[in-house]
């Protein structure tokens, strides 16, 4: 080694100085070893930029260059340095808060041990480096502010937003929307297939009852609307599940309205009310009688349960009927007649009648004959003062088979019992009660009438009397608010004067009668 | 033939043309009326109290109301009522996009 080199590199100089050979062999080896050092250089180099390659990457933590000998220590500690610093320069600009770690990296490039350097990278606060810290050190330093030092002791408080579901993004949280959709859905096709049931069911009733109504009647089906009385033929749809049939044109009859009453199979309610309580469809003929026709009685023979249902609401079997006993007739114990005239329900109830009772116990549900027909009185007129307007009519109500699981089978069943409305149709128009008889039903409705003229006169006098009431209180008020003595005076005696004209008009007519 | 003739009772020349019933006078089922007032009562809850149960039983309360409804009556409520409460659900939903909750939860 060359005085230069040696004074450059006072290291070396004195490894070198340890190696005790000859002169000439030391001269060869040294060439030797320049020529090694310079392949050595270049794959020291090589394997550096593989180290920088990776800590571009991220990599804080470089493996320094092994170090294989002592005599190129110097290459690899320059090489070593360069790579260090090149790696903090990167490093700086991710993190600027960790200016620190420059300093202590440069500082601490004599010690191997990576894990140190690792850790200084992480420690901020280190007793080697308090002197960083100090604040009379530096100018303008705040402690307080050092940017590095907030992140690790405070946990920062993060608020997450809450976002609201978004309908498209998440399905599954809408579950009873979907219930709900379902819920409609289904009620909407039970409507479709209620109404189409119920269609049927009319539908049945008319291909199998058109013949008999031909016969009949001049016309069938008329809604009242149209120009001319021409007969449709089909029914008028009050709602999805009543049907109504005007016929007109017959012997006796001014017309007779059929009304199909089937179960709401269109309200998905009402089935599942149905389910749980059955019941029937119910096929109401109403016959309107003309008025010379009917001879005057009241009947009505039905089930019990409707019986007393139709006592509260029919106003005339209230007034004219009495309960009477069913077994006289040979009639089934379900029913419960209610009669005026004997004579006439024995008239009524003969042996095809009373076979039709029997044989369709559980279809006959009330037959109602009256010529004092004024339908069911409103529950909002209590006191009925008036007269009903009355018609004498034939009421039958039929239940139609099949408890409400009906087929048009069982619609077409019923035909029989169409056959027993006329029949009976015919017998009340033939019907004459004896001379008695009809005199006890005129009896009968005059006491009604005069009934109905009495609760009227009440009325009327009640009327009146709160008018005269009301009168009596408004002149008081008048009197006390007038000022005027005099005036006040006047009046109470001229009130005084009238009440003793009044009593003496009572006593005077006393004695009169008393005479 | 003549007794046919005789057994006739049609009477061509009695025809009385019918009468309906007055649709005035309060019919014996309610039920078209009441659900109707209930869903409008259901539908102005929905939209001013942002209820989201509300609206939907108001647009059942519609649906019942039109299933059980007359064919006297005119569609033209029935139709509006069912309007109402459609909106009210679609308003409820526009509001508050989350879904509905459940009384147990």
């Amino acid at each position: 080694m060359s005085p230069a080199e040696a004074r450059l590199n006072p290291i070396a100089s004195r490894s070198s100085q340890r190696i005790l050979f000859p002169r000439r062999l030391r001269r060869t080896c040294f060439h030797l070893i320049q020529r090694v050092n310079m392949k050595l250089t270049l794959a020291l180099s090589l394997v550096l930029l593989v180290f920088l390659c990776q800590n571009v990457g991220g990599k804080k933590s470089h493996k320094p260059a092994d170090l294989d000998d002592n005599e190129f220590a110097e290459f690899e500690d320059f090489d070593d340095e360069g790579a260090e610093q090149e790696a903090t320069v990167e490093e700086e600009a991710d993190f600027p808060s960790e200016s620190d770690d420059i300093v202590k990296t440069q500082a601490k490039k004599d010690d191997d041990n990576e894990e140190e350097e690792d850790e200084g990278v992480v420690e901020n606060d280190d007793d080697e480096f308090e002197h960083f810290t100090d604040e009379d050190e530096f100018e303008g330093f705040d402690k307080e502010s050092r940017p590095g030092k907030g992140k690790s002791h405070e946990v920062p408080d993060l608020k997450i937003a809450k976002v609201p579901i978004h309908l498209r993004t998440n399905w599954d949280s809408f579950y009873l929307e979907m219930l709900m959709l379902a819920g409609l859905g289904v009620y909407f096709l039970n409507f479709l297939a209620g109404k189409t049931k119920n269609g049927k069911l009319a539908q049945a009733w008319m291909s199998s009852h058109r013949s008999i109504l031909e016969e009949n009647f001049a016309i069938i089906g008329d809604d009242g609307l149209s120009k001319e009385a021409k007969g449709t033929g089909v029914f008028n749809k009050e709602s999805e599940n009543v049907y109504t049939l005007w016929c007109s044109g017959r012997t006796c009859v001014e017309g007779m309205l059929v009304e199909l009453r089937l179960l709401k199979r269109q309200d998905l309610i009402n089935v599942m009310t149905t389910i749980m309580k059955p019941a029937s469809d119910q096929i109401i003929v109403k016959v309107t009688m003309d008025a010379s026709s009917m001879d005057k009685f009241c009947f009505c023979i039905g089930q019990k349960k409707v019986m007393a249902k139709l006592l509260k609401e029919q106003p005339d079997l209230g007034q004219f009927t009495e309960k009477k006993a069913v077994e006289n007739y040979n009639l089934p114990e379900s029913f419960q007649l209610q009669s005026e005239i004997g004579e006439a329900t024995s008239i009524v109830l003969d042996k095809k009648v009373c076979a039709y009772l029997e044989k369709y116990e559980q279809q006959i549900e009330y037959i109602h004959i009256s010529d004092q027909y004024s339908g069911a009185k409103s529950q909002y007129d209590e006191n009925q003062s008036k007269m009903p307007d009355v018609r004498p009519s034939l009421v039958f109500c039929f239940n139609v088979p099949g408890k409400g699981k009906t087929k048009t089978s069982d619609v077409d069943g019923m035909l029989p019992l169409m056959k027993l409305v006329f029949y009976c149709v015919d017998k009340v128009g033939r019907l004459a009660l004896s001379k008695e008889k009809r005199l006890k039903a005129e009896k009968n409705r005059a006491k009604a009438a005069e009934g109905y003229l009495k609760a009227a006169h009440s009325q009327l006098q009640e009327a009146a009397q709160l008018r005269r009431e009301e009168k009596r209180r408004l002149a008081k008020e008048k009197i006390m608010n007038e000022e005027d003595p005099e005036k006040a005076r006047k009046w109470e005696e001229r009130e005084s004067k009238r009440d003793m004209k009044k009593k003496q008009a009572k006593t005077k007519m006393m004695k009169v009668k008393g005479m | 033939m003549s007794t046919a003739a005789i057994n006739d009772v049609k009477r061509p020349n009695k025809i009385h043309r019918y009468k309906p019933k007055d649709s005035s006078a309060p019919g014996d089922d309610p039920t078209p009326d009441y659900m109707n007032l209930l869903g409008m009562i259901f539908s102005m809850c929905g939209l001013m109290m942002k209820l989201k149960w509300c609206a939907w039983c108001a647009v059942y309360c519609s649906f019942i109301s039109f299933a059980n409804s007359r064919a006297s009556e005119d569609t033209k409520q029935t139709l509006s009522s069912f309007m109402l409460s459609i909106s009210a659900v679609v308003m409820s939903y526009l509001q508050n996009p989350q879904p509905m909750t459940p009384p147990w939860q």
